[in-house]
Formats: structure tokens, sequence, C-alpha cells
């Protein structure tokens, strides 16, 4: 599913958050956003995901204008930060919850859940513990894995490698790129681990002041070089 | 040095809290509220002179104010809880600064002892102390008095740091305070000559006169709370600032009979596990629950109020309503993003929250069924009020989630989560709260009682039946401010 943006602009004040005049995301493509803070990338999906309003422009997932309808809502799934999670369930109530409000049976989402295994480590189900008692980076794998239990077609994640240690950051990956390949799904990730952006993403946006400064074609790998260049060039 | 760093920051702190830093209502409020307290207390002290007088004439009217300094000490305890937080909470921004552990708690505890609220009983005390001991002692006597005044605050201070302090640790401390004022109680009323109120007497004239061994005493007894409070402080400091509540639930309820309900079911499992499971909508609901059975009992099992049947059968279905969905989103603003990923979550949220209610009230239903069979409230009243709940008030309670947009915490005391209700919210409540009385007391001015009931039951049944045109109507008013909506609830968050 496409996600087409047009004219868009999105002002904090004098700070400019988005500025983006035309980008359009072809479906099945997997794009990492990349930028320094404050470059405007969690800004831009809570605008993709209608959480914020934009100055004016217009964003579609599919054909869908996301300010006008909600019908996208059952096609994309997304995870941002602690606010998308219901705290005082546990993981099990809360994976059973979101699944409901796609419309999955309980069996369904415990057979999808298993799939995720590896990367919850043991650590996640079964522990009888509320969400709000759950390290950091077990929440962001509750989230991750919430956002992705009804196989949207459009998957947003921001920052999916925070928290993480080096081997769920690792099984992540290859979650989300077996993922992008058995679905053909449209997957946006914002990250400032280069080279994690680098090994799943064949394109990549780079975001400066709320505009998209850059848009790598990184189906060789090739972009690393650049985006290190661009971040070296920004610490001097 | 230390102890100025400290003090500047809570100031701050309060006064940039997100919760007063938007709402001017809310600031109006405690202000009001404490000018409001300060004007009753100096009433109390400009008029008390005069009162005990001539209630005891052969008293002098500082013995009697002395007399009861027990329950002026017991009532500042009580106050405390609602409006002074635990040193230790204040200590973890602190504890990686390069200052000792112990400075820190000393400083904390000497800038409770100089805090402003140990002379906010001084509104009674000096009135009082100029009009009936001035003319006794003069102005030193008066001084003298204040100052032993000011102390008894200071070691009931470091009292109430220490139960509030336990009382983190384990509610089984409770006990504690229990214990002593039973004790106190006892030693009051059991044996002749009320050896309590006696001796707060003696300790008043003490301080009036100036006598050393009265403010030793309490200086001693607040030296001592101190020792108590700074051992306890360093031994309880590291479970305190670890303190991780629930950390591991014992059973998981499921409520699997709502599965058949489908969405709406699972959103009703959700309400049911946000008033269970998180302390504050928890105290809330509890307080609203009690209130509730209590307005039911009153009016099932005594006859004290007859003559307010009225008023306590509509509010014996009314009360826990207004107390729960007055607030309503303001719990959900913490976790509103993840919903509003979800489509139509917040209509059926709104749904889940009616039906939910609408199934609380069937237990004052069920204890009404006791007056109806007393005789002492009608059949027709006791259904009209019922109906007229779940219609209108609810109706207008729910208008709310239009209108709320200030995210409450979900496991904050509930003096501090109550922080921060709009005009607008407060006037809905209001209209709420006191609208069955207004439409019945109209109506009644016209029609014949029975015949008011009866409208009032049409108006109810009518919302009643409507709801789900009425609930959306609700929800994409709220979708139209949503972004508005949800940027206060990030805010506040």
């Amino acid at each position: 599913m496409n996600i087409t943006i047009e004219q868009l602009k999105k002002n904090f004040g004098a700070k400019v958050a988005a500025d983006i005049e035309n980008y359009t995301i072809q479906s099945g493509d997997m794009l990492g956003l990349v930028g320094n803070n404050g470059a405007g990338k969690t800004t831009l999906f809570r605008l993709i995901l209608d959480l914020l309003k934009a100055d004016s422009g217009s964003i579609c997932i599919g054909n869908f204008n996301v300010s006008k309808s909600e019908e996208w809502k059952n096609v994309t799934g997304a995870f941002i930060d602690d606010s998308f999670l219901i705290d005082y369930l546990t993981p099990e109530e809360y994976f059973h919850f979101v699944g409901k409000m796609y419309g999955l049976k309980k069996d369904e989402v415990d057979e999808r859940i298993s799939k995720f295994n590896r990367f919850m480590n043991g650590e996640v189900i079964g522990q009888k513990k509320l969400i709000r008692n759950y390290s950091a980076g077990n929440k962001q794998k509750i989230g991750i894995i919430s956002a992705m239990l009804h196989q949207p077609q459009v998957l947003i994640l921001d920052e999916p490698f925070n928290f993480l240690d080096p081997t769920s950051q690792s099984v992540i990956k290859h979650i989300l790129k077996a993922y992008h390949e058995e679905t053909g799904a449209t997957i946006l990730i914002s990250s400032h681990n280069l080279n994690h952006t680098v090994d799943i993403c064949p394109r990549i946006a780079l975001l400066e002041n709320g505009k998209i400064i850059r848009d790598i074609d990184n189906h060789d790998y090739s972009a690393e070089k650049e985006l290190e260049d661009y971040f070296n060039i920004k610490e001097e | 040095m230390l102890f100025t760093i400290i003090r500047r920051n809570e100031k701050l702190a309060a006064k940039r809290s997100p919760m007063f830093d938007k709402n001017r209502f809310a600031k109006f409020l405690i202000y009001f509220m404490v000018a409001y307290w300060a004007a009753l207390l100096l009433f109390m002290g400009v008029t008390l002179p005069s009162a005990f007088e001539s209630a005891a004439p052969s008293m002098e009217p500082y013995h009697i104010l002395n007399q009861g300094l027990i329950y002026v000490l017991i009532t500042d305890f009580l106050v405390r809880f609602v409006i002074q937080t635990a040193t230790s909470h204040e200590i973890k921004p602190y504890l990686l600064m390069p200052v000792k552990k112990k400075k820190l708690i000393d400083t904390l505890l000497l800038q409770s002892a100089t805090s402003l609220y140990n002379l906010f009983w001084f509104f009674l005390f000096v009135p009082f102390a100029f009009l009936s001991i001035f003319r006794f002692y003069g102005m030193t006597g008066i001084i003298c008095y204040l100052t032993g005044i000011w102390l008894l605050m200071v070691l009931n201070n470091y009292w109430y740091l220490l139960c509030k302090m336990l009382l983190n640790e384990k509610t089984v401390y409770l006990l504690l305070p229990l214990a002593v004022y039973s004790l106190l109680a006892i030693a009051e009323f059991i044996p002749e000559g009320n050896p309590i109120s006696t001796f707060t007497m003696n300790l008043g004239e003490g301080f009036i006169e100036g006598s050393l061994p009265a403010y030793l005493s309490v200086i001693i007894l607040i030296l001592l709370m101190i020792f108590i409070n700074r051992t306890l402080q360093i031994r309880l400091l590291y479970s305190e600032i670890s303190k991780v509540e629930d950390t591991k639930i014992k059973h998981v309820s499921e409520y699997k009979f709502l599965d058949r309900y489908g969405e709406i079911g699972e959103y009703i499992r959700l309400e049911l596990k946000l008033y269970l499971r998180n302390k504050t909508v928890k105290t809330q609901f509890r307080m609203g629950f009690i209130i509730m059975i209590a307005f039911s009992c009153v009016l099932a099992f005594t006859d004290v109020y007859d003559r307010m049947t009225n008023f306590i059968c509509i509010y014996n279905f009314a009360i826990l309503p207004v107390m729960t969905l007055g607030q309503v989103m303001c719990f959900e603003g913490n976790y509103l993003d993840g919903l509003m990923s979800r489509k139509e979550s917040i209509y059926n949220l709104l749904r889940a929250k009616y039906y939910l209610n609408c199934l609380i009230l069937l237990i004052p239903s069920l204890i009404m069924i006791i007056p109806i069979i007393r005789g002492k409230i009608s059949p027709l009243m006791a259904v009209s009020y019922l109906l007229f709940t779940v219609g209108a008030v609810f109706f207008t309670l729910l208008q709310l989630a239009v209108y709320n947009k200030k995210t409450l915490p979900l496991n904050a005391n509930v003096m501090r989560s109550n922080r921060g209700s709009s005009l607008f919210q407060s006037f809905l409540i209001s209209c709420a709260l006191f609208m069955p009385l207004i439409v019945n007391s109209t109506l009644t001015t016209f029609l014949e009682q029975n015949t008011a009931f009866i409208i009032m039951m049409l108006i109810g049944l009518t919302l009643t039946v409507t709801h789900t045109i009425w609930i959306k109507n609700i929800y994409n008013r709220f979708m139209k401010r949503r972004y508005d909506n949800m940027e206060g609830f990030r805010d506040s968050r």
C-alpha cells in the first residue's frame, strides 16, 4: 500500500517539524528514516498516523486520506512509544486486546505470538507481570509485536532498536526482513543506528529540519558511506 | 546552600506543574480553598473567645482551647496526608549529586520543619491569643504561646512524616497511628478527669507563662522524632527509591464471560482492569462505591434522613457515575495514541463505559428494594431516578469525553491526580450532580409528584434507548477535536 505525502507542513512555533512537498513511499517499500535529534522523524510518523494535525497538506495511505477516514487503521500497525501500551495489562492480555481490535481470535493471536518466541526470549509471556513492571527493552518488544500482530500492510516503527540488547536487535532485524519478504508490506523505520538501517532498508530517507534532503537507494548497501559522511560533517 | 537549592526546586516544581501550567481555574480553586480555610480559622479565632466565655464562665477561653489541642493536632495530622508529600519521595533526584545522603535527609527534614504550612493554624491561634491571652500576659505571653504552638506543629509534622514513611512501606503500619490515637482516647475517656485534655491545658498554660519544662518537653520529643525519622529514612532509602508495586500479580482475571460481547466486551474488560489495577482509579472508584452504598443503606435501614429521600434516592444512583465519568478519557490519556491508531476504538470504549456504569447501577437498585418494601419510597420514584440517571445523567457526563484533555496519572495519590479540572469540566459535573434535583423541583412546581417522576422516567428512557446515537455523536465530536485533545493529553502526561 502506497503512502503519499503532498505539500505537508507542520511547524511548532518557529521550528519547522515537517516540510515535505511531494513524497511517495511505494507499496512494498522498506524505508529507513534517519536524521539527527529534532529532524522531525517522530513528527512525520505522528502525522502519518493522524496523531498530529498538519498545518497544511495531506497524507494518504493507499486511497485513504489519514485525516479524513479511519479505514487505513485496519491495514496499519505502528509502535512509537510507551503511550501505545496499556500498561496495566499483562503482555498476553494486551496482545489479545489488540488482536480482538483486528478481529483475531485468541488462538490465532497465540499462534502469531509464538512466532516471536525467540525475540521475546522467554521474558515476556507467562510472567504474570503488568506491562508497567517490565524493563524498557521488554516494553519495546511488546510494542513491536503488538504492531505486527495483525500482519499489517503498512508497518511503522519509531526507533525499534532502542533499549534492545544486541541479540534482540539482531533478531528483530531478521524478523522485519522476513516479514517484508513474506508479506510485501510497506515498512517505515526510523533509527539512529545507521548500521541497522543500512542492513535492512533498501531505501533510506535523510531528514533535516523537517525536510527530506536525500532519498538514497540502498539496494546494494551503498548508503552507509553517504550517511556516515553526512553525520560526520554535522559533528564538526 | 543545599537547603536553598531544594527549596527553590520545590517551588519551581509546584509552579511549573503541567496540571497548573495551563489551568487558571485549577490555580484559582486551590487559592480559593486556601483562602477559605484561612478565613474560616480566622473567624473561629475571633469568635471562639467570647463563645467559650459564655459557655464556661468559670474558665479562661485559652484553657478550653488548650484542652482541645489534641484534636487540633489530630486534624492537622489528617490534613497533612492530603497536602504534604513524604520527604523520602523528594530524595531521589539528588541522590547522584555529590552530597552525602545523611546531609540530604537532614536538609529535607529541616526543611519540613520550616515549612510555612506549620504556621497555617496561626490563622486560628493568633487572633484567639490576642483576644484571650493579651489582657493577662501581654505581648510576651502571646509570643511564648505561639512559639509553643509552632513547636507542637513541628512535632506533628515529624510524627506525620514517620507514619507516612512507614505507610509507604506497608499498609499494616496504619496500625501505628491507630494504636497511638486509640491509646490517647482510652487515656482521655476511661479514667476520671480527662487526663489528656488536662495535660494539654497545662502544657498550653506552660507555653503562655514561658515555662522552660513545657518547651523542653516538646523540643525533646521533636529531637526524638527527628532521630527516628532520620534513622528509618536511611534504612528505608533503597527500598523506597527502588519500589515497584505489584511486580507479580497472583491471579490474572480474564472475565471470560465478556468474550461473547465482541469488541464491546473487550473494552468492558479493559474498563474493569482500569478500575481494579490502578491505584488512583481504584481509590476513586472505591470512594464512590462506598458513598453509593452508604446512601443506599441510609435510605434502606435508617429513618434519619426521611425528609431527604428525594436527595438520597437520586444520589444513590448518580454519585458513583459522577465521580468516575466526570474524568472520562483522562486516564485513557496515558495510552491514547495506541487507542487512536485503531479504528473507532474510542466509540467502542465510550459504549463500554456506558454499559459498565449501567451494570454498576444494579447494586443500588437492588438495595433500593428494601426501602420500597418498607414503604419509604415509591417504586415509581426509584425507577424514575434510575432511568433518569442511566439516560440523562450519563448523557451529560459522557459529553466530557469531547472536552476532557488532561491526562491523569493512573497511580498517583488521589489529591495529586485530581488536579486539573477545567472550568467546563466542573460545570458539566455540577450539571450532572444538580440536574436531577433541579428538574424534579421544576416539574413538581407545576405538576403532581408522580407526574414529575413519569416525565423524568420518560426523559431517561428516551436517552437510554437512543444511547448509540448520542454516543456516536459524542464520538464524532471527539474526532473533530482530536488533535487538540491529543496535544493536551500528551502535554499533561
